[in-house]
């Protein structure tokens, strides 16, 4: 009896100063400073990646465009990659590395295909290798939807002088198509974007998007106006469409660029135009007579919605769509009659004079 | 017995330092990317991508007359409703206007792209309400082969912010919805969109928040919605849809939208309504439903005193006094005020209701059948956030 009631109470003490002890125990190793070694997959690619990325300071004094943005080491030489739309100037631009050292960085060239900026830093004023990044170049896809991600930059010039760049983590969320691009504002790029919902912020733009595999796979872009929606989205620039310009810069190839003239289109459609301040829908009022339109079927009354792939949701659209196009260029068109949805393909005319 | 003892605190040093996370391996959520991928690729095939043109684009807070841009839909309007006599000591207010798009001031929103639900394999089609306060006249809905078709308008519920369209289809693949009772808070919630681009659904992760938000009529979810997956379905990992993402917030109308990628979504659950979407099927535009009775919220019960009945309300109408006590709503007995609110808030317009009212002390209570109206447009523009406090005093047990 005494033996039983014992057992229990002392049970409960010795618990008790256990806990106790584990508590003191637990306490210590939290204010420990010794650096824990990075164990989980995501720990290891960050701790991995930090090392090539690198915080860009330009010049100060519009408030307007951000002075700070982050950047990618792409190669051995030097060469770091950002984006153009952050205010740099000659002579008083900063690149910080990992390790906290400030080196000046040489201006490269803009390159507005792709909305990014081409910097240069002298290696060997650089303490120990640079780790430069470069797109992954095995065939298949780079990215896809729900695929885990890191991002890594300056998010909100959060770190300041030494301190390393922010990590966030999200998925992708999906890939934004030409036609989408098209209703967003301030995308020079013309290809693919990729969105995700890694936290991506003034500061942030010029990082890097990882996956947990360490594979670099886009450059974060600014945050993007959609028109489709107006909110905000966070967007990167795919990294393997950044490779011709790399290696053009970097190992001195040439980009061979085809220049057009632009010659205005002509379809013969009039459509319905209404007075106010919004454009209206892409209603057809007439259609001439003879004209590619007219071969193409269209009616008064039609509804235009979609040319190929992009919507078109007023007047205006419509004819900011058809000047991608050159004469001659045959375009799917997609119409509403009455209750139906019918397709028809419209070859452009070159404009009369 | 000092053995024992020895045992025991040996057993119990052991049992608690050994850390938490021994045996838990961080990395399992990332195992988290192959489910997704599957539900998505199941769910998929009954996310559309919904297309308005046209309507009438007015936009909440401009003052000025309503740009009107295309030809206007030959649409029935509501009938509109007579505005509610306010008590003498209120201040007039300005009148909200009748009709307005539900859009919140602060929001611009554009007539973009936004998503829908396949609800059956013969073409009816969920979609947010939200896609649909242009008012538009066509209505474009592009399956996810990339095939367009014109869709009708049919009926809505503008408590729930979801409304039907139809297309003329069949062997549709479509979605299969889980029971709200069925839904755990802390499952997996992911929220699909497809407003951008047409090969994948966008994806959105997070988990269930919470359960029976909006009286009973929601999810709450902390995966980002927005205007880019608004009428897009959130699914478990099974690719089944838990609800449908829409702006909702206690404030009324369709607010909900400034509330966008903030972690607080909605998501309308719809297997326990087939009653109200097949009235949906039938064009009807649901509302919540409305007694007309004030509360005096002094009275803590039980059951809920009236201090006011409204003129042309339904409870004036049945002969309901200031001074009544509401006992039962439907058989259940009625604890305060705010409780009554919250029996009555689930309820929609055209709705019997069963009341249990003291009329005078000491006499028998008056059992009555009322039929709920429609909730006035002045009513619902004022939010449901007026009529139910966010806190309330409880009663206190004796």
């Amino acid at each position: 009896m005494n033996v039983r009631l014992l057992a229990p109470s002392a049970l409960l003490i010795a618990s008790t100063s256990a806990l106790v002890c584990a508590q003191t125990q637990d306490f210590g190793k939290a204010y420990s400073f010794a650096e824990r070694k990075a164990q989980t997959k995501v720990e290891v690619v960050i701790d991995r990646l930090l090392p090539s990325i690198v915080k860009v300071h330009g010049a100060s004094g519009l408030r307007t465009i951000d002075p700070t943005a982050s950047g990618i080491i792409v190669s051995k030489q030097g060469h770091i990659l950002t984006l153009d739309q952050v205010l740099l100037q000659e002579g008083r631009t900063r690149v910080v590395l990992f390790d906290g050292s400030v080196h000046q960085a040489e201006v490269l060239r803009d390159d507005p295909d792709f909305g990014v900026r081409l910097l240069k830093i002298d290696p060997t004023a650089v303490e120990g290798e640079l780790h430069p990044v470069w797109p992954p170049m095995d065939e298949g896809p780079l990215f896809r939807t729900g695929q885990v991600v890191v991002s890594l930059g300056n998010c909100f010039r959060l770190a300041e002088f030494s301190e390393k760049v922010s990590a966030t983590f999200g998925v992708v969320v999906g890939r934004a198509n030409t036609a989408l691009r098209y209703r967003m504002a301030d995308v020079k790029f013309q290809g693919d974007l990729i969105l995700t919902d890694a936290c991506n912020n003034p500061g942030h733009y010029g990082g890097g998007l990882f996956t947990l595999d360490g594979r670099w796979i886009g450059l974060n872009n600014r945050l993007l106006d959609s028109k489709e929606t107006n909110t905000m989205i966070s967007a990167a620039i795919p990294s393997r469409d950044l490779v011709p310009y790399l290696e053009e810069l970097i190992h001195g190839k040439i980009r061979v660029e085809a220049t057009t003239e632009v010659k205005p289109v002509w379809t013969g459609i009039v459509l319905f135009r209404q007075a106010g301040q919004q454009s209206p829908p892409a209603y057809v009022d007439r259609v001439i007579a003879g004209s590619p339109g007219a071969i193409a079927g269209l009616r008064p009354d039609d509804l235009i919605v979609r040319v190929d792939e992009y919507s078109i949701r007023s007047c205006v659209e419509f004819g900011k769509i058809l000047e991608k196009y050159q004469p001659g260029q045959k375009v799917n068109l997609t119409y509403k009659r009455g209750t139906e949805v019918k397709q028809a393909v419209l070859e452009l005319a070159e404009e009369k004079k | 017995m000092s053995t024992r003892l020895h045992v025991a605190v040996a057993l119990a040093v052991a049992s608690l330092t050994l850390p938490a996370q021994q045996g838990v391996d961080p990395d399992e959520l990332l195992n988290l990317e192959p489910v997704l991928l599957q539900a998505m690729q199941k769910a998929a095939p009954f996310v559309v991508t919904v297309e308005t043109f046209g309507g009438a684009r007015k936009i909440l807070g401009a003052d000025g007359p309503a740009d009107s841009a295309g030809p206007q839909p030959p649409r029935p309007q509501p009938p509109k409703p007579k505005p509610k006599p306010k008590p003498d000591d209120e201040e007039e207010r300005p009148k909200p206007k009748p009709d307005m798009p539900l859009a919140q001031p602060g929001f611009h929103q554009t007539q973009g792209k936004t998503t829908g639900i396949i609800l059956s394999s013969d073409g009816w089609i969920l979609v947010s309400r939200f896609a649909l306060n242009f008012d538009p006249s066509t209505i474009l809905i592009t399956l996810p082969g990339g095939e367009t078709r014109y869709a009708e308008r049919k009926g809505e519920d503008t408590s729930r912010g979801i409304a039907l369209v139809k297309i003329d289809a069949k062997d549709l693949p479509f979605a299969e919805f889980v029971h709200p009772e069925q839904v755990q808070v802390g499952q997996w919630a992911f929220a699909l969109g497809r407003t951008f681009g047409l090969e994948e659904p966008t994806v959105h992760i997070g988990i269930v928040s919470a359960k029976r938000r909006q009286f009973g009529r929601a999810l709450q979810i902390d995966a980002y919605t927005s205007p880019a997956n608004y009428g897009g379905a959130v699914v478990d990992i099974h690719g089944r849809v838990l609800g449908v993402a829409v702006p909702l917030s206690p404030a009324g109308r369709d607010a909900g939208v400034e509330w966008y990628d903030s972690g607080i979504g909605f998501a309308t659950t719809i297997a326990d309504i087939p009653e109200i979407v097949d009235k949906m099927k039938q064009g009807e535009v649901l509302h919540r439903g409305w007694l007309g009775v004030q509360l005096e919220m002094s009275h803590l019960g039980p059951g809920a005193k009236i201090s006011g009945t409204p003129k042309d309300g339904v409870a004036a109408k049945a002969g309901l006094r200031k001074g009544d006590i509401i006992l039962k709503v439907d058989g259940t007995v009625v604890q305060n005020g705010p409780h009554f609110q919250m029996l009555l808030s689930s309820r929609m317009g055209g709705d019997p209701v069963g009341l249990e009212v003291q009329k005078k002390n000491g006499e028998p209570a008056v059992s009555l059948t009322v039929i709920l109206a429609d909730t006035p447009y002045e009513e619902r523009s004022k939010g449901q956030g007026e009529e139910l406090p966010a806190s309330f005093p409880l009663p206190e047990k004796k």
